[in-house]
């Protein structure tokens, strides 16, 4: 399982010393458990280049993060986000980004990361493995962005489980693309994995999007 | 026995979800250990009034030993009792409300009116607080969540009136319990870890029942929350189907 500290227990934008702290709480859970939990690094990439790359080799180092966490600090568009590419080609880890869909953003929603932005990240670095984070929250227009683009993975994490979307993601993105996720403790996993195991799949599409996926794309065997 | 409190007929269109017979909905409902289910329809939400919707959804179900009919009242239009009329001589358990897709609010003066006169009929009332989480339904259709505030005057004016709540989320069961005890609820748009044993704890069990708002959630997943919660079995079953029993008098 993929753990993370309270990622937004200090807001959108955490400084260097909350990130220190939040990914020293993930570090810890890693500890508590290593066979089992397996920790990601959470930046800010609006802190600029030093400070991402201190902290990705502060977390791989210490703890052996197996890849980098965004939130919504900033859009996956922006410049900035070349920092966290340089981080990825460094480490060999992928980046898992928060997104949903900006048809229905809020006022001050603006830095969730559209899916249109998130695979415009991904077009301008295509040896970075990225995971869109929330096929509901991109939906089928997050799934149709996708298409096409080898280095994206999505997960079905977070929302209520909307019928028939892994089917659309596994036959758009093919079920390599697709990945198990929950967003525990705002979720629940009895109702992920239910989704999946109601869902019009072969047991083979199954495997890989509960299993062999991660496993893949984090080097977990 | 696993009673499904909350399954629509009928297109919804802004997903892809399939519109079924009722022949297909019973396999698909089956196929995730639902044996029987209150069954709506999605045009009551969309069309200019809900007879229509309502007729065909009594046909479909009149020879279903599974499915029981669940017809919408349109408080919005002046001819509400007579919507209501035909509910009673169909001899429906219950009836539906949809204010926010019907444009009306639980707080205008009708629907003191409707209560007075569904007291009346003895039917059971069912309160629709949404069909989608509006933070990822589709563009399209720009419709909010049940208003709290119209909600809990409802349950403030009607004491005597126990209804179902369907669609509520987590959050707004919290806000209501603290001051209300007249309703329960179902459970498609609850989940939070651990949904129904914290439920549970806040509301009794039998206040709660199994609803997976098919076909626009996944089915196994709704009922997988239910199935796999870490409750007494006391408490599974009054969820599962003793107390839909009760309250649509199956």
């Amino acid at each position: 399982m993929i753990v993370l500290g309270d990622v937004l227990n200090y807001g959108g934008t955490p400084n260097e010393e909350q990130l220190r702290l939040i990914n020293d709480e993930t570090g810890g859970i890693q500890k508590m458990f290593p066979d089992y939990f397996v920790g990601f690094c959470y930046l800010n990439p609006n802190l600029g280049e030093k400070a991402v790359m201190e902290e990705v080799t502060r977390c791989v180092t210490n703890y052996g993060s197996k890849g980098i966490k965004l939130e919504i600090a900033n859009s996956a568009d922006e410049p900035c986000m070349r920092h966290v590419a340089k981080a990825c080609r460094e480490f060999n880890i992928p980046v898992l980004q928060h997104s949903w869909s900006n048809t229905n953003f809020r006022s001050g929603m603006e830095t969730h990361s559209d899916p249109d932005d998130t695979t415009l990240f991904a077009r301008r670095n295509p040896d970075v493995n990225i995971i869109m984070a929330h096929l509901v929250g991109i939906g089928y227009r997050g799934v149709i962005a996708a298409k096409g683009l080898d280095n994206i993975y999505v997960d079905i994490s977070g929302a209520y489980p909307e019928d028939g979307l892994i089917e659309y993601a596994v036959e758009h993105l093919g079920s390599d693309h697709v990945l198990y996720g929950t967003d525990i403790p705002i979720r629940q996993s009895e109702v992920k994995i239910g989704a999946v195991l109601g869902a019009k799949l072969t047991n083979a599409d199954r495997q890989k999007i509960f299993y062999d996926n991660t496993a893949k794309l984090l080097n977990l065997n | 026995m696993l009673i499904d409190t909350n399954v629509n007929l009928g297109s919804w269109p802004f997903t892809f979800a399939p519109n079924r017979t009722p022949a297909q909905l019973t396999k698909h409902l089956a196929a995730s250990g639902i044996t029987h289910a209150i069954v709506s329809h999605f045009g009551a939400a969309f069309q200019p009034e809900p007879t229509p919707s309502n007729r065909e959804l009594l046909a479909a179900t009149k020879k279903s030993k599974t499915l029981t009919p669940l017809p919408v009242i349109n408080l919005r239009l002046a001819n509400w009792r007579d919507q209501l009329a035909e509910c009673v001589a169909a001899k429906v358990s219950a009836v539906k409300l949809l204010p926010t897709y019907n444009n009306y609010s639980l707080s205008d003066k009708v629907v003191g009116e409707f209560m007075t006169a569904l007291n009346e009929t003895k039917l059971r009332l069912v309160i629709s607080m949404r069909y989608e989480d509006e933070r990822h339904r589709y563009f399209a259709l720009d419709m909010k969540g049940l208003p709290l505030a119209d909600l809990k005057l409802f349950l403030k004016r009607n004491p005597k009136a126990h209804v179902l709540l369907s669609g509520i989320m987590i959050p707004e069961v919290n806000e209501l319990a603290k001051k209300f005890k007249n309703f329960s609820i179902e459970i498609s748009f609850c989940e939070w870890i651990n949904s129904v044993e914290d439920l549970v704890k806040l509301l009794t069990a039998k206040r709660i029942m199994l609803g997976t708002c098919t076909p626009l959630l996944s089915t196994r997943g709704e009922v997988d929350k239910l199935r796999l919660s870490k409750i007494t079995p006391k408490a599974s079953q009054q969820i599962s189907s003793t107390n839909a029993q009760q309250f649509f008098n199956l």
